[in-house]
């Protein structure tokens, strides 16, 4: 069987292009995704196919547009509204946060919200502090939402088909480092559920688990590791709301330890919560409490050098392993 | 849980501490606020109170011992704990007594140092200290490797002399969901892969199946009206108990529409307005006279032809009035001109959906009518409103091509169905009727004069 290998941004194009030939409900909209092909090519051709009533441009208008979406799809209409990047997401954080995940409980059941919010995060390369927000911290603290942060192709595409047929509003989190990636990703359709994570690599010594742009950050940190007769073992969470904690528990039950490495800040992130319930679970399990890597808690640089120091780079995993199996 | 009694700072400044004296034995029992000792600190001898009940254990540090404060001087077993063993495990971890009450006075002034409750408990990972059970190793044996003394894995695996814990089974996961399950593996998926862009894609997670999309708004019960029960009883019987048929036919209305455009011309100034259906209750009541069959009602026994042409007319009514339909007779309907069965009709329609009609208003009808077309309906079907032996069901007048002298023109044309108890009436009969109505319809200076 022939290998397919395409970019994440095709997966993206692919899974989206997938639920509207499937579903008539399912429509684009945000800046510059039909005339233009997207910012980022992600939806590139998709104009020519489905026509301008279901790709639509927006103005620069991202609490208008997300607003507006949240309405069609509490109406009965799956949008994905795309941000250009989440850091653009901030300025419709009402209809986002306020309106969106809140609208089931809200209207007793009258009213669900069966929306995907999609679109750049964290660490983009240069783009200074205000246009390189990881933004799973904020939002992951909100009840009613689900969110995926995936890694590489297979799970980009696989992951968003499961999100636009989710009924619930999903945050879709991707990253304009990974878009160019090149992943297998098979011809034959596939869905990837939410809250399963994936070990994508075995190990003995120490559990890495990450989400997201950092799990290639701990995949270099563990063949590095390797080569000092640490034996570490990956995995990626994929989704954080629902997170799956049942793997990462067996995991760590064999290695007896655990290193998160999280791109967002540390205080009240994703990766404090996987930490605080591992140790809830696991706490005889331990040799050494949980160690966590996160972006420093500064604003995001915008020299080049700085950015790489502040990130969850490999070199900081590297040393945060070392810490928890006691070979420092 | 035994109960550790430690030397208690009894004094500001005080650093150390002598017990000059217990005041209790092995085995006796103790409650809060016993004076158990009496101990010399750097100002006074003062007595030493416990706060807990129990039984002495074990006392560890002997009279006339100056120890700092923090040290473990005594162990009170708790209600339900046996003393003695309390003191074994405790001599086990490396506490030594004191002695028993009859060498207390025999003092052994280089007796082990007991740890502190720190140093037998707090350096010590929690993995360390399971294994350290399951492996049978005194933990306060051992010095601990990591920061600060602790004892970690790596050290019960020495005492132990094993490699690693492959053997221990995992515990439990706790309360921890287990999401997911793939070709029979269990939670996670692995995938023995050393790079992300080397995952083989086909072996991680099978389609699944999942909920077509939609929005689930939930159901709710509506409590039925009088009216609603009324329909629901009558036209229950009537579906059931009468061999319904239908039989449909196109009317040109052309004529007729031209006729009622002329007419609500001229007679605007005095304020009539002649609606489509009142020409078909005429055309429908006049054609009576020739077919007395659709003016009838099945008796069981026989079939009853009414003399008075009575046209029962259905009016939906609005849903603030709770919606639903009543059916309005227009009373000796072959005997009034378009005028009278307008202004009739008008009448009836407004009280229905005002204050209601009275029960003379819906009594007696002998032959229904209902249309649909105002709504741009093309077709349908009645149910025969009993006693009725046959009801009409009118669509709209569309413009439509047509075929008129063999020539493809532009025309309106509707389409009436009738539905027939087909114990009265017959399908040619029906028919019958139906090209007379067409006819009066067709030719509507039939229903002027």
């Amino acid at each position: 069987m022939s290998v397919r290998m395409i970019e994440y941004r095709e997966a993206l194009r692919e899974a989206m292009s997938e639920e509207m030939r499937r579903d008539k409900r399912v429509m684009l909209l945000g800046e510059e995704v039909a005339q233009y092909n997207g910012a980022y090519k992600v939806s590139r051709g998709m104009l020519d196919e489905f026509g301008a009533r279901r790709v639509i441009d927006t103005p620069i208008s991202e609490s208008g547009f997300a607003g507006m979406a949240i309405g069609a799809a509490m109406l009965g209409l799956r949008p994905i509204v795309e941000f250009m990047s989440w850091s653009f997401s901030l300025v419709a954080a009402d209809p986002i946060l306020n309106n969106a995940p809140k609208m089931l409980y809200m209207s007793g059941g009258q009213f669900g919200c069966p929306i995907v919010f999609r679109g750049n995060d964290g660490a983009g390369g240069q783009l200074g502090s205000t246009h390189s927000w990881c933004v799973e911290g904020l939002f992951s603290n909100v009840p009613g939402l689900k969110m995926a942060i995936p890694s590489n192709p297979y799970d980009a595409k696989g992951l968003l088909k499961t999100a636009i047929r989710d009924d619930d509003p999903v945050f879709f989190l991707e990253s304009e480092r990974m878009l160019a990636a090149k992943g297998e990703v098979p011809e034959a359709e596939y869905l990837i559920p939410f809250g399963q994570a994936r070990v994508c690599r075995v190990g003995t010594d120490c559990t890495i688990a990450s989400w997201g742009r950092p799990v290639h950050f701990a995949v270099d940190a563990a063949e590095q590791l390797a080569k000092e007769g640490i034996s570490c073992e990956v995995i990626d969470m994929r989704t954080v709301r629902p997170l799956d904690i049942g793997s990462v528990v067996r995991s760590v039950k064999k290695t007896g330890c655990l290193v998160v490495a999280d791109q967002s800040w540390s205080f009240g992130s994703p990766g404090s919560e996987l930490a605080a319930q591992v140790h809830q679970h696991c706490f005889d399990d331990l040799d050494h409490y949980v160690v966590r890597v996160h972006s420093a808690d500064v604003p995001t640089p915008y020299a080049q050098n700085l950015e790489a120091e502040y990130l969850p780079n490999a070199r900081r995993i590297c040393e945060a392993v070392r810490v928890v199996t006691y070979n420092t | 849980m035994s109960i550790k009694l430690t030397m208690p700072r009894l004094s500001d400044t005080m650093e150390a501490g002598t017990i000059v004296r217990w005041n209790v034995k092995v085995g006796d029992r103790v409650q809060s606020g016993s004076a158990v000792a009496d101990v010399e600190t750097d100002k006074a001898t003062m007595e030493m109170q416990v706060f807990d009940d129990g039984v002495v254990a074990c006392l560890v540090v002997p009279e006339g011992r100056q120890v700092p404060i923090g040290t473990l001087i005594a162990i009170i077993a708790e209600e339900g704990e046996d003393p003695q063993q309390v003191a074994a495990s405790n001599a086990a971890a490396g506490v030594s007594s004191a002695g028993g009450g009859a060498s207390l006075r025999s003092p052994a002034p280089e007796a082990t140092r007991a740890p502190t409750a720190e140093e037998s408990s707090a350096r010590c990972s929690p993995l360390a200290r399971k294994l350290a059970d399951h492996y049978r190793i005194d933990i306060a044996t051992l010095k601990g490797s990591g920061p600060g003394g602790r004892v970690i894995k790596r050290d019960i695996l020495a005492a132990a002399g094993v490699e690693s814990t492959e053997d221990m089974p995992l515990g439990d996961t706790g309360s921890a969901a287990v999401l997911g399950s793939a070709a029979g593996t269990e939670g996670i998926t692995e995938i023995p892969s050393r790079s992300l862009a080397a995952i083989t894609p086909g072996a991680i997670v099978p389609i699944v199946a999942l909920p077509q999309p939609t929005i689930v708004v939930p159901g709710r019960e509506i409590a039925l009206s009088g009216m609603r029960q009324t329909i629901a009883r009558r036209l229950v019987e009537s579906k059931t108990t009468i061999p319904h048929y239908q039989v449909s036919m196109r009317f040109a209305m052309d004529a007729v529409l031209e006729l009622r455009v002329m007419l609500n011309g001229q007679l605007e100034p005095q304020g009539v307005k002649l609606s489509v259906n009142d020409f078909i209750v005429r055309a429908c009541a006049i054609a009576m006279q020739t077919h007395p069959y659709f003016n009838a009602s099945w008796a069981g026994d026989r079939i009853v032809i009414h003399g008075a042409v009575n046209i029962g007319v259905a009016i939906s009514l609005p849903a603030q009035r709770g919606g639903g339909l009543v059916v309005a007779t227009i009373h000796s309907a072959d005997q009034k001109g378009l005028r009278q069965i307008s202004l009739d009709t008008k009448a009836l329609a407004e009280k229905a959906r005002t204050k209601g009609l009275g029960i003379e208003d819906m009594s007696d009808a002998t032959f229904t009518i209902s249309n649909l077309g105002m709504f741009g309906v093309d077709n349908f079907t009645a149910i025969i409103n009993p006693p009725n032996s046959a009801i009409l069901a009118c669509g709209a007048a569309v413009e439509q091509p047509v075929v008129r002298n063999h020539q493809l023109v532009v025309g309106h044309e509707m389409l009436a169905t009738l539905s027939l108890d087909h114990r009265v009436i017959d399908g040619a009969m029906a028919a019958e009727f139906l090209q007379t109505v067409r006819h009066n319809i067709e030719n509507p200076a039939t229903l002027l004069v």
